[in-house]
């Protein structure tokens, strides 16, 4: 492939505690190419978010990168990033969506507000421009601009995931992590988010980071997938192959456990 | 909106229940209930006087429901009765002064502790785990578990006494007459040092503490983490984020701990001989002036209750959540 | 309990309640003056015979001390029991019970919890007169539960929807039964914090009751200590022993609960703990091998 947007190396991280530690990312290698949807699966707790949460440096003590670790994003290595650089870089370049957006959304702050205090850390607009940068955003995913002076509280779920979205979208980034983005949603909001998602990404060109357990939402989403286990990198292969020819014993026994349907046949 | 409306129907009923708790104490106490609340009358009291008393407080003759009537209608038209420590002053008149040297002393203290103390405590979680935030931790733990009464004492043996830098009681030089002068004015500033800084060390380092740990119990939560993603300053984060969303209980606890201030602003008073409602109440007790003592409960609780929904009303304006409600 | 153990703020201040529970008890073996009976001459300094000094009227205050810490302790721990009952059972039935039981005894604490507790005790106090210990214990604990039951009844409506407490109602337990073999246990911590709360209140408002001259002067504690003194005007005449002994024995039994009191709730809650538990990982970061 050509130049990797993302590349990871030897990611190995560790929570340290005050007698042992634990493991929970061991020797990860994976590349991720511009405008590509690469996906990571695996169970709770195999280190799937603990890698998603690494590529913006978003780790507080006790976890701890090993110096063996490298998170190139278009050639630069992230983790060497001073405090500066590492702030101009955060959603410039890496955007995140979190899990459940109940909880991603300040909940004593307006929207238009958590739109700002980013626009002008980065870009320092005005109120103004950000005003405007926010409709457009806001139109984007189909929430009415009007509603920017609102509260978090004052939407449902899934829209409020799409403001997430939306505040994503906004400084126009190369990669956009997304951890469990639709698990705490109901299947047809789910599917309209990705579908959103799959738009957006053809307008504008960013890779996606996936991150879900759930295997078979990711074989449509996704074009290349990792397995994880235990903190391992047990497979990685095209969407089409993890589906068709699993070739680790994991990887088997997770599309044994889907309840299937049609007899086999998922999509 | 219904919420402060609720509030405020709990408030009546408190206030209610204090007077309630007004009008049965004596009558629950042995002996004759008459006997107890006017003996320390004695023989200056004019008869006619003794009788207008008994009517306020609803001692007539009648069934019990009467007399509570009598006692809760008098309580509503503002009469409280008339000292008989400071016959024939109005027990209004007695504890209205009062009331005002108490509540600037006791406002004054509570704002001040409460942004220092909040203060402290943002900065104590943020670098949680550093020297600060030890030294803060603990210095809050040895603030709050010393009692009121002990740290006034010592707080006025130090500065007071021994190194004599401030007066030894007093809310103003006695020689000064009370005027709206820059002198008076002055002397009652300087008088009110030594106590202000006593309450402050007592509330603060609650305020410290409550503050420090709602900051860590959300540190973890999903929003703190997309603010940082977002690039976002330390600071920022820390202030807008952690510390706006923080503020929210810690606020509702500043309600709960205003009976706790009350009484430590009440010791306070007394050691430094403050002409506020604590020390009002503790010459009543000794005195006997149950009319006195007992209108001191009513004002006391409705000066808890009238913070308490100032609290109320803030909580409001702080939570979005609670606006359209 | 062990976990209480390894921390240090808990040894702390265990060790400090320790100290004086056992000073207390020994009170004979540590002095042979009598606490009450005038054994020297009034307002005497420290000295070799009176290590504390005298009082006014010459009791000597080193004896008064130790065996008024008998008294502080005992209305301290005596009352905090009582106001913890008190807290805990109503805090249990109403959350369990729910419905009607929950409302009335709801409205009822909230009622309690705002009437501003020290000049309701002061009201209570004026009109029985000189309060004995006992009786102070006792006015306490019918006044002061309010905030434990609303913290234990808080605790028992989370532990309320957990499994094995559906699977004892579905197999008919009686409600009693449940409340105390089921519902108790797991609120214990809960419990025990308001426990060690209820006692540093109990000590510190037994202590300001007495100094405000509503307990019983003939007594011997740290609240009455303090009261003579102050009649005694012992600051102002430089009998700083007189008043400042009952002041510093306070401030310490004081400091000793609360280090335990923060102790308890770091490990119920091991995310507000201070001090440096990340030094493995300072190393780490230090040495080179790791960064965030």
């Amino acid at each position: 492939m050509t130049q990797p947007l993302l590349s990871v190396r030897n990611l190995t991280i560790d929570y340290i505690g005050e007698e042992k530690d634990f493991r929970a990312v061991n020797d990860v290698s994976f590349d991720v190419a511009p405008g590509e949807v690469f996906g990571l699966a695996g169970e709770s707790g195999c280190g799937k978010s603990t890698i998603a949460f690494a590529i913006s440096r978003l780790h507080k003590p006790p976890a701890l990168i090993r110096k063996e670790s490298r998170i190139l994003l278009d050639g630069r290595d992230v983790l060497d990033l001073d405090r500066e650089a590492l702030a101009a870089f955060r959603w410039r370049e890496v955007a995140m969506v979190f899990q459940s957006a109940m909880n991603s959304l300040n909940p004593v702050l307006r929207i238009e507000a958590q739109f700002y205090d980013m626009l002008r850390t980065h870009k320092g607009m005005s109120r103004a421009e950000a005003r405007e940068r926010t409709a457009e955003m806001l139109t984007l995913v189909d929430i009415s601009p009007d509603r920017m002076r609102d509260y978090p509280h004052q939407f449902s779920g899934g829209m409020r995931q799409r403001i997430v979205i939306a505040i994503c979208m906004a400084l126009d980034p190369k990669l956009v992590v997304m951890d469990e983005p639709t698990t705490a949603l109901d299947v047809v909001v789910q599917r309209e988010i990705l579908q959103r998602i799959n738009e957006l990404r053809r307008s504008f060109g960013f890779s996606v980071l996936f991150i879900t357990h759930d295997l078979g939402l990711m074989v449509q989403f996704c074009d290349r997938i990792g397995i994880m286990l235990a903190g391992q990198l047990v497979e990685q292969n095209t969407a089409e192959a993890i589906y068709r020819t699993p070739e680790h014993d994991y990887t088997k026994k997770l599309w044994a456990s889907f309840p299937s349907l049609h007899g086999g046949v998922l999509l | 909106m219904a919420f402060l409306l609720r509030r405020l129907v709990f408030y009546m009923a408190a206030f209610i229940a204090a007077a309630t708790i007004n009008f049965f104490l004596p009558r629950l106490m042995p002996g004759d209930p008459v006997q107890i609340m006017f003996s320390s009358a004695g023989a200056e009291l004019p008869p006619e006087s003794l009788q207008a008393l008994k009517l306020t407080f609803g001692f007539v003759d009648g069934p019990l429901w009467q007399q509570y009537l009598t006692y809760l209608g008098s309580i509503f038209t503002g009469d409280l009765g008339r000292s008989i420590k400071y016959f024939p002053l109005p027990v209004t008149s007695v504890l209205g002064h009062a009331l005002v040297w108490t509540v600037g002393l006791m406002g004054t203290a509570t704002i001040v502790s409460f942004a220092l103390g909040t203060f402290l405590g943002i900065a104590a979680a943020w670098r949680r785990g550093s020297t600060f935030d030890v030294v803060v931790s603990v210095g809050a733990i040895f603030a709050t578990s010393v009692p009121a009464v002990v740290t006034s004492l010592i707080v006025l043996f130090i500065f007071g006494f021994t190194l004599g830098w401030f007066p030894n009681g007093y809310a103003a030089d006695p020689s000064l007459d009370p005027a709206f002068t820059l002198q008076y004015i002055g002397s009652i500033a300087y008088h009110g040092i030594l106590p202000m800084v006593t309450l402050c060390t007592v509330l603060i380092g609650g305020f410290t503490v409550t503050m420090r740990n709602n900051m860590i119990n959300l540190l973890g939560e999903d929003y703190i983490v997309m603010a940082r993603a977002k690039g976002l300053s330390d600071r920022h984060v820390m202030l807008w984020y952690a510390a706006r969303n923080a503020l929210l209980p810690t606020v509702s606890s500043l309600a709960i701990a205003i009976g706790t201030i009350l009484g430590g602003s009440l010791v306070t008073e007394v050691v430094y001989n403050y002409p506020g409602l604590g020390n009002i109440l503790y010459q009543a007790i000794l005195a006997r002036d149950y009319p006195v003592i007992q209108g001191q409960l009513l004002i006391m609780t409705a000066t808890m209750l009238i913070a308490n929904f100032i609290v109320d009303i803030s909580y409001v304006m702080l939570d979005p959540r609670l606006k359209g409600a | 309990m062990k976990t209480l153990l390894r921390n240090r703020k808990a040894l702390i201040g265990l060790a400090i309640i320790a100290f004086i529970v056992v000073v207390a008890i020994a009170a004979p073996l540590l002095t042979h003056y009598d606490p009450a009976a005038r054994t020297g001459r009034p307002h005497q300094a420290p000295s070799l015979d009176h290590i504390l000094g005298t009082t006014r009227i010459g009791q000597d205050v080193f004896a008064r001390l130790i065996y008024g810490a008998r008294t502080s302790l005992a209305v301290g721990f005596g009352a905090g029991l009582l106001i913890t009952l008190v807290g805990t059972a109503l805090g249990i039935i109403s959350g369990y019970r729910g419905g009607k039981t929950d409302e009335v005894i709801s409205f009822f604490t909230n009622m309690v919890l705002v009437v501003p507790n020290l000049p309701l005790l002061l009201v209570l106090a004026a009109f029985i007169g000189q309060a004995s210990p006992v009786v102070i214990a006792l006015i306490l604990g019918a006044t002061s539960w309010a905030w434990g039951a609303r913290v234990t009844r808080a605790e028992t409506l989370s532990v309320k929807q957990k499994d094995f407490v559906k699977s004892a109602e579905m197999m008919g337990e009686p409600q009693w039964r449940i409340m105390t073999f089921e519902i108790f246990p797991n609120v214990i911590s809960i419990v025990g914090i308001n426990f060690i709360g209820s006692v540093i209140f109990a000590i510190i408002t037994e202590a300001t009751l007495e100094f405000l001259g509503l307990g019983d002067p003939r007594a011997i504690s740290w609240g009455t200590m303090l009261y003579n003194a102050q009649k005694a005007s012992a600051l102002s005449v430089g009998a700083w022993w007189d008043i400042l002994t009952p002041c510093f024995a306070l401030a310490f039994l004081g400091i000793g609960m609360s280090l335990l009191n923060f102790a308890v709730d770091e490990i119920a809650n091991p995310r507000l703990r201070t001090g440096n538990h990340l030094k493995r990982w300072s190393l780490l970061v230090r040495s080179g091998e790791g960064r965030l």
